[in-house]
This record gives C-alpha cells, structure tokens and sequence, in this order.
C-alpha cells in the first residue's frame, strides 16, 4: 500500500530537467507556485497550464507514472471543487437547499482545481527528476544564508538524507517484526479498535529498539570515518550552475513576468468580458466584487 | 618496516551499570591490563567468544573509546588526546558487523566518498580516491547503485572501500562476516587479504570463524577482558585443550589432523589448511610404497535407521510465490514447489541467497498468501477461508532469523508468555508453559523478572526461542538461528535441536552452514530459483559436490577433504559427512 504512493518519488531517466542544478529546480518550483497564487483568472491558468505541459515533455517522466501518484489526493480536490461550486456567493443558477449553485462558484472551483492540479504536479515534477540527496544538497545550499544566524542547515540536511536512507530499511525491519509476532499468534486484524492498539506494543517496542540500536550503529561508523559536523567539510559533489542554468532561470524568470503582465492586463478586461457573457451579452461590468 | 602501528600498554576500560535511581549495581570490566603489539603490514586475527571484549578492544585502536587506565598509541599518536582524534580515525579505519547500520550514502559511490569529504579532502581528489578504493574491492560497476540492492557481502566491500578512501594504515574489522552468507563471507575475507599483501595495509580482523583466522601472522586470543593467548595460528591452534577453555575450536582440517592422530598416525604438529592436510597424507601414501588394497567398504552407522514412515504432517501443494505479481518486475521467489514434511524429521533447508527458504517458511505458516497452491498441515488447507489460523500457529512454529529482535516485554518471563496467551491459555497455564519452555533453553529462575533488553546476546537468542517453544508446536522451523554467535553459542542451540527433535518435534532447519546441516539433518532440501534442486537423505545429497557449487553452495569441509584426498591419488570414499565417518575412512586406508 506504501509502494502506490508516487509522489516524493525519483523516476530514473536522463533529461535536461534531470541535469539541471537542483537548487534551480528548488527556485523554479517556488516561482511557479508563486506564478500560480498571484492571479486568480483563467488565462492566467492557462498560460501556466501550458507551461507545465512543456515542462512534463521535457521532463520524460511518463504521464501516467505522474498521474498514479494523484490517486490520493484525489478526494481532497473533489472536495474543494464541491465548496467551491456550491458555497460560493454571487449569480445563483440553481438551488438545493442551503447550496446553491452559482456562476461565481463554477468559475472559482475551475480556478482552484487547475490551481490545486497545477501545484501538486509542479512539485512532484521537482522530486521526480531529482535524487533524495540533490534535493537535500540543493536545500543545504539555498539555506545556508541561515547558518549566520546560528540555524544548524548542515545538521538539518545531515538528518534528512540519513532519515531517506534509513526508511526503507526500518520499513522491511517492520515487515520483519509483524510476521515474527504473527507467527507467535499475535492478531493484527482484530475488529476490536482497541485491541488492535495494543497489538501495536508487540511491534512497536521492538521497531524503536532497533531504530535506536541502527543509530547507535551509524553514529559510531560515522565517527569512525572523521564525521564531526560540517566545518572543514568539502564536497565530493559540488553543485555548479552551468550555461544551461541560466539559461533555465531566464525562461523561469521570462515565465514570471509573462504571468505578471497578462494578470495585469486581464485584471480589468476579464471581469468586462465575463460581465457581457453572464448579462445577456452586453457590455456592463459585474460590479465591485471582483472574481 | 617492524615498527608498531598499534601498541596499548596496561590499558584497561570499566563501565559502571547504575539502576533506575543511579545507584552502582556493578563495576564490569570489559578490558582488564591488555597489552598489545601489532607491527606495521601485519594482519592478525583476535578470537574470542561473544563478551570478551573484542570489540571494546578494537573501538579502543579506533579512537571511539578511550582507556580508564593505560595508554593506546596508533602510529605513535595517543588516543586520549582530543587534538589526534581525527589523525587516529584517519590512520585506523573500522568495518563494523552490520552491512546496514554503517552504509551512510543513498548511493555507492556517494557513501566511499563520505570519509574523505569529512576529512576536508580537495573534490577531485576525493573522485581520485573513490574511484580507486571502488576498483580496489571490484565494486566500480555499482558505484551508482543504491546500497539497499546489493547483497550483504557487496555491502560490506562497499563499507571497506569507504575506509580504503580515507588511505589508512591500519583497518580494523569487528566480526565483518557475521551477518553473510558462506559466499559474502569469502568476498570480504578474500578482499581483507588482497589488502594486506597488496596494498600492504595492517589487517585487525575480529572473527568467531577459525578458518578466517588460519591466515594471518599473529593470532590473539581473548576471554573476560584479558588477552589470555597469542601467536602464530600454528602455536594457537596447537593446543586444542586451551582454545577449548575459552570456547574457541579448531579449524576443520586441524581437528581431523588430532582425531588422526589420537589414533596413532604419525603427522606434524599444527596442520591448519585442508591444503596442508591433504599433503601430509597423501605423502604418507607414498612412503608406504604401495596404495593399499580396498577391504570392504566401511560401514557407517545407517542413517536410514528410522526408515519407517511416519505420517506426513505439513505439505507444500503446487506452491507459487510471486513478488509484484502482475506488474513486468514480476520475480517467482517460489515456483510450483511440492515438499511433504514427515513428523519427527529433521529437515534441513539450504539454498543461495534469494533461493526462496525464506519466502518458503513463511509460506508454510501461512505468514504469507501464495500466488496459487497451498499448504496442508495434517492435511487440512491452511489458506482455506474457514480454516482456523491458530491451530496452525499453534502447531507450527517459526524462530526467524535474529529472533531476539522481537522481544518486546519488560520481562522474559513475559515475554516468553505472549504465545501461550496468544492461543489462548490463562495467565497460569502460560506462565507454566513459558517456564518449561525457559528450562528447555536453559534459562534459569534468576532470569526469569530481567528485562530482555538486558541479558547477554545468546541468552536473548534462548529466550527468543523459549518464546516458541512455549506454544508447544509440533512442527518447529528456524531460520538460521546460529547466525553470529561464537562457536559455544552455535553448540548449544544445535544441541538444543537435536534435543527436541529426539523427543519428537519435527524440526525444520534453515542454515548457511553445510556442517551443521550434514550432522544433524536426516534429509535435507536443496532449494535454487524457488524449487527444489534435491531433495533426499543428507550423504546422498552431498555426493552432488559440483552441482552444488554451481549453484553457490557447497558441502560439508570434510567432504572436502575426503575429496582432495581422492583427487590426489588415495583411495577413499568420498560420501563422508563428519569426523568421526573421516578418521575412520583415511584410517582404514592408511592403516
């Protein structure tokens, strides 16, 4: 059931995306979600739409494999569409009860499903071109600014990519644990709630021994081999940004401002051109509640 | 060239375990006035059984550890001061016993070079390093791959060239092969000596396997915190009566030179090698002139004796086990594979890594669901949706691999008792049950209110055992349930079997080791790509020695012997399965 989840994923391929500077790709995430939050009309979204679409080409990752990992969030975008479509106020179309359907609502739960679609799938194109360890490198090197104010970043990034390391491990140890305790007659599956938390303690107590014994282990090999916190410490891996990201943060950058402009300028049209299709097709804004 | 790359002197090191309100309960000493001398190249071997304090001793060369009396100088620096602490880790690296716990990198190439970057090591310089140490220990191919993919023997090379690339004097190497298979094991140990010869590096190799130690120049032999022998691995190994008072054995082809000769035959002292062996011997052909004429074949005690067939008690139907069934990474760990288990036997399961025994004995207490077929105990269909699961948890019994990884209670007692409870009984019945079961292992009362977490590692590996047991299983299955324990350690538990299994129990072994499976399985099951290979009497299934082998397995060290014995021109018979068949075989030749 773990297995299905693909998002956080790295899917192995080699293209442009793959090669980028990992700290490029941490910035471009953010200026897309950023490009995604500051307006709020439709050819905004489309425009973003389209960009992701020539994003995911270049990426190689196969649509589908994308897609699978969206299965779980699947309820949570239902959901803010039908509050979206139901709760919003303005130009009631029909009404059930204490819902009403209303233009407003149709035009909002569109933006926010794009909005919510667009964001989950920009990020996870970051963690699916880019290896756990690019990604906590590309952490450590953005936030190392915060390291003069005596933030432990090094430590930090240290922690993660030992927890990446160590989850699948301590996954199979729990695979392990619960067929030994099965085995022994304990009952995993009661219907009783209750009884079933305290089937817990037979895997649980063991699963914290050994997560504690694992990382007594590792700190001492890690001492073994000179590890004593990041100064004096060089890279094996040194992150350099070559031409190709440049020429990636201009496009981003050429991609912001496009979203900015056409946010500007639709900002007026938009609500004129909605206002002629919603009244009967002539020319009168829809009032002061902008949408 | 002979200077001292490590030299302690006096040095002793005590903890103190405090209860709960930090009052002293004991002072231990687990180093006691050691001295030690290892000369720059040289590669020894330090023996002891489990607690002596091997590893103490060697988190003392590594700096990780610090004396509470005595002074440790590696390559002339002193460990207690703070400002040679990263000299020392730097000269001394340190392979521990577990491949998992020391591999830092999520990828190959990325963990060899995380001990030159904490060194302060220029980057190209630390590719340079990496990419030689990978080479050196013939892992280049899966520098990118990720750790969680290799086996355990390629894990611990890894773990090897990650110290390699620090450029160290001197490598020490805790129990490196506990946790491998036979083939993981030669990987490491070969690696261990092409570094001492090649690369001229110092070798500390802590072992509870002899014949990883026939090799090396010096041999320290340690018992309660004191180095009690030493030498080279021919003085140690000549005096089988000392070794045996600090639970240590013989080499395989040592024990059978003694056994020889006790028995009269005329061979030099401290014959380590089944090289050396088969030589001595076979000279001894040669000066009588003339290869005897063969008597009668000798008769080995039948193994057959209980040829009366008992009643098949679990059976395996048409089982198929698929990992990622449906999907194109589809792997048949098992694959259409019948086996009927009588009671009383004494199987023993062996099979490569990645065979399917595990997959197997989970199969078999329904731990897991198979692909299609099923499984039969007293020939009811385990996997059928009304059959009670309990009554077959209750008759068949799994010790899985490292069992006292799943102690959980704050006392043994108890935790002996959840498998009683579990199927049911009252708290007496159980806690009945649970005490027969800790006499069984040999438990005593002291231990019964101890928390498990605080007993001696075999100890935890009865309990966890006891905690079988005391369901009373007619059927009792384990997987290799001597794993890194000292050779006392693997006696006690084998004996325990034997125990069981004459008292009536059908014990189904799983094991690495073809010695234990030759001398206490009656059959034994040969598993290679999830089927059987063979299956049949233990002396019939080893005389197929070179299919074995091709399928990564082997057969028992004396028939190894008896084999290069008849390669070399004597005439013995070669099915032969323990000592005793041995002497009595080169006996009846050569006498």
């Amino acid at each position: 059931m773990l297995k299905d989840i693909t998002l956080g994923q790295y899917y192995q391929a080699d293209s442009v995306l793959h090669r980028l500077d990992p700290r490029v790709k941490l910035v471009g995430t953010l200026i897309y979600m950023v490009s995604l939050f500051i307006f709020n009309n439709i050819i905004c979204y489309l425009a973003a739409g389209i960009f992701l679409v020539i994003v995911i080409a270049i990426s190689k990752v196969p649509v589908k494999f994308m897609l699978r990992g969206m299965k779980s969030i699947f309820f949570l975008m239902l959901f803010t569409v039908l509050y979206n479509m139901f709760l919003g106020k303005g130009t009631v179309i029909a009404e059930f009860g204490i819902f009403a359907l209303t233009f407003e609502g149709i035009y909002n739960a569109i933006c926010m499903f794009f909005r919510l679609l667009f964001l989950i799938i920009g990020s996870s194109i970051l963690t699916l071109t880019t290896t756990p360890s690019q990604l906590t490198d590309g952490l450590e090197s953005l936030f190392k600014p915060l390291s003069l104010f005596r933030v432990p970043v090094h430590e930090m990034a240290m922690m993660m990519s030992i927890a990446l390391r160590f989850i699948p491990i301590l996954m199979e140890e729990t695979d392990k644990i619960m067929k030994a305790q099965l085995a022994r007659g304990a009952d995993f599956e009661n219907k009783n709630p209750f009884k079933r938390l305290g089937c817990l303690i037979p895997l649980l107590v063991p699963l914290f021994v050994s997560a504690f014994r694992r990382a007594g282990d590792l700190a001492l090999a890690m001492e073994a081999r000179c590890y004593h916190g990041g100064n004096g410490r060089t890279r094996m891996k040194v992150m350099r940004l070559s031409a190709r990201d440049f020429v990636a943060m201009g496009i981003l950058l050429a991609y912001l401002g496009g979203i900015i402009f056409l946010g500007i300028t639709l900002k007026e049209l938009l609500p004129a051109l909605l206002g002629y299709f919603v009244n009967g097709f002539t020319l009168v804004p829809l009032g002061s509640e902008s949408i | 060239m002979n200077s001292s790359i490590v030299s302690m002197k006096k040095i002793s090191y005590e903890y103190r375990r405090v209860d709960d309100d930090g009052h002293e309960l004991e002072a231990i000493h687990a180093l006691d006035q050691v001295d030690l001398d290892v000369k720059t190249g040289d590669f020894i071997t330090i023996l002891g059984h489990n607690g002596s304090g091997k590893s103490t001793l060697a988190k003392h060369i590594n700096a990780l550890l610090f004396p509470t009396e005595g002074t440790v100088l590696v390559d002339g620096y002193d460990t207690a001061e703070e400002k040679n602490l990263l000299t020392i880790r730097q000269c001394a690296g340190m392979i521990f016993q577990n491949p998992d716990n020391q591999i830092i990198g999520t990828v190959v190439e990325e963990d060899v070079g995380f001990g030159p970057e904490n060194m302060g090591v220029p980057t190209e310089e630390i590719w340079e390093r990496v990419d030689e140490s990978l080479k050196t220990v013939e892992m280049n191919e899966y520098r990118k791959a990720s750790p969680q993919k290799l086996s355990g023997g390629q894990k611990q090379r890894v773990s090897i060239a990650g110290v390699l690339a620090m450029h160290p004097k001197c490598i020490i190497m805790d129990e490196p092969t506990a946790m491998l298979d036979p083939q993981g094991r030669r990987e490491v140990i070969r690696a261990a000596r092409a570094l001492n010869s090649v690369e001229k590096i110092t070798i500390i190799l802590i072992t509870h396997y002899m014949e990883e130690a026939i090799y090396s120049d010096r041999i320290f032999v340690m018992d309660r915190g004191k180095i009690v022998m030493q030498g080279t691995p021919k003085e140690i190994f000549s005096a089988p009566d000392e070794l045996n008072n600090y639970h240590m054995t013989l080499p395989m082809a040592t024990e059978l030179s003694y056994r020889l000769k006790e028995k009269g035959m005329n061979l030099s002292e401290g014959i380590l090698s089944r090289k050396e062996l088969v030589k001595e011997l076979t000279a001894k052909i040669k000066d009588a002139g003339t290869v005897q004429e063969l008597v009668a074949k000798a008769d080995y005690p039948s193994d057959d004796r209980r040829k009366e067939e008992t009643e098949v008690i679990l059976e395996a139907k048409n089982l198929t086990f698929e990992y990622e069934a449906k999907t194109a990474m589809c792997v048949k760990a098992i694959d259409d594979l019948s086996v009927a288990i009588r009671a009383g036997e004494f199987l023993g399961i062996v099979g490569h890594t990645g065979s399917g025994k595990t997959t197997l004995i989970q199969l078999l207490d329904a731990l897991i669901k198979p692909s299609s077929g099923t499984v039969l105990l007293n020939g009811e269909d385990v996997f059928n949706k009304k059959y009670d699961r309990k009554k077959l948890r209750r008759s068949v019994g799994i010790v899985f691999q490292y069992p006292e990884y799943q102690l959980f209670e704050t006392t043994v007692l108890k935790d002996v008792c959840f498998g009683p409870k579990n199927l049911g009984l009252s708290e007496k019945e159980a806690e009945e049950a649970a005490k027969e079961a800790l006499k069984e292992v040999g438990i005593s009362e002291e231990y019964y209110e101890v928390s498990p977490f605080e007993i001696s590692g075999g100890q935890k590996r009865r309990v966890a055992i006891a905690g079988v047991l005391a369901m009373n299983p007619s059927v009792l299955i384990l997987d290799e349930p001597t794993a890194g324990l000292d050779p006392k350690g693997r006696e006690e538990i084998l004996g325990l079997l034997k125990k069981l299994n004459h008292s009536g129990m059908t014990v189904l072994l799983v094991s690495h080791s073809m010695d234990d499976v030759a001398r206490y399985a009656k059959r034994i099951l040969v598993l290679d790509k999830g089927n059987i290979k063979y299956d049949g009497n233990v002396r019939e299934v080893f005389t197929h020695a070179d299919e074995l082998e091709q399928i990564g397995l082997a057969v028992p060290e004396v028939t190894y012997i008896m084999r290069d014995l008849k390669k070399s021109g004597m005439n013995v018979s070669t099915d032969i399965l323990n000592l005793d068949e041995a002497v009595n075989e080169i006996g009846r030749v050569l006498c």
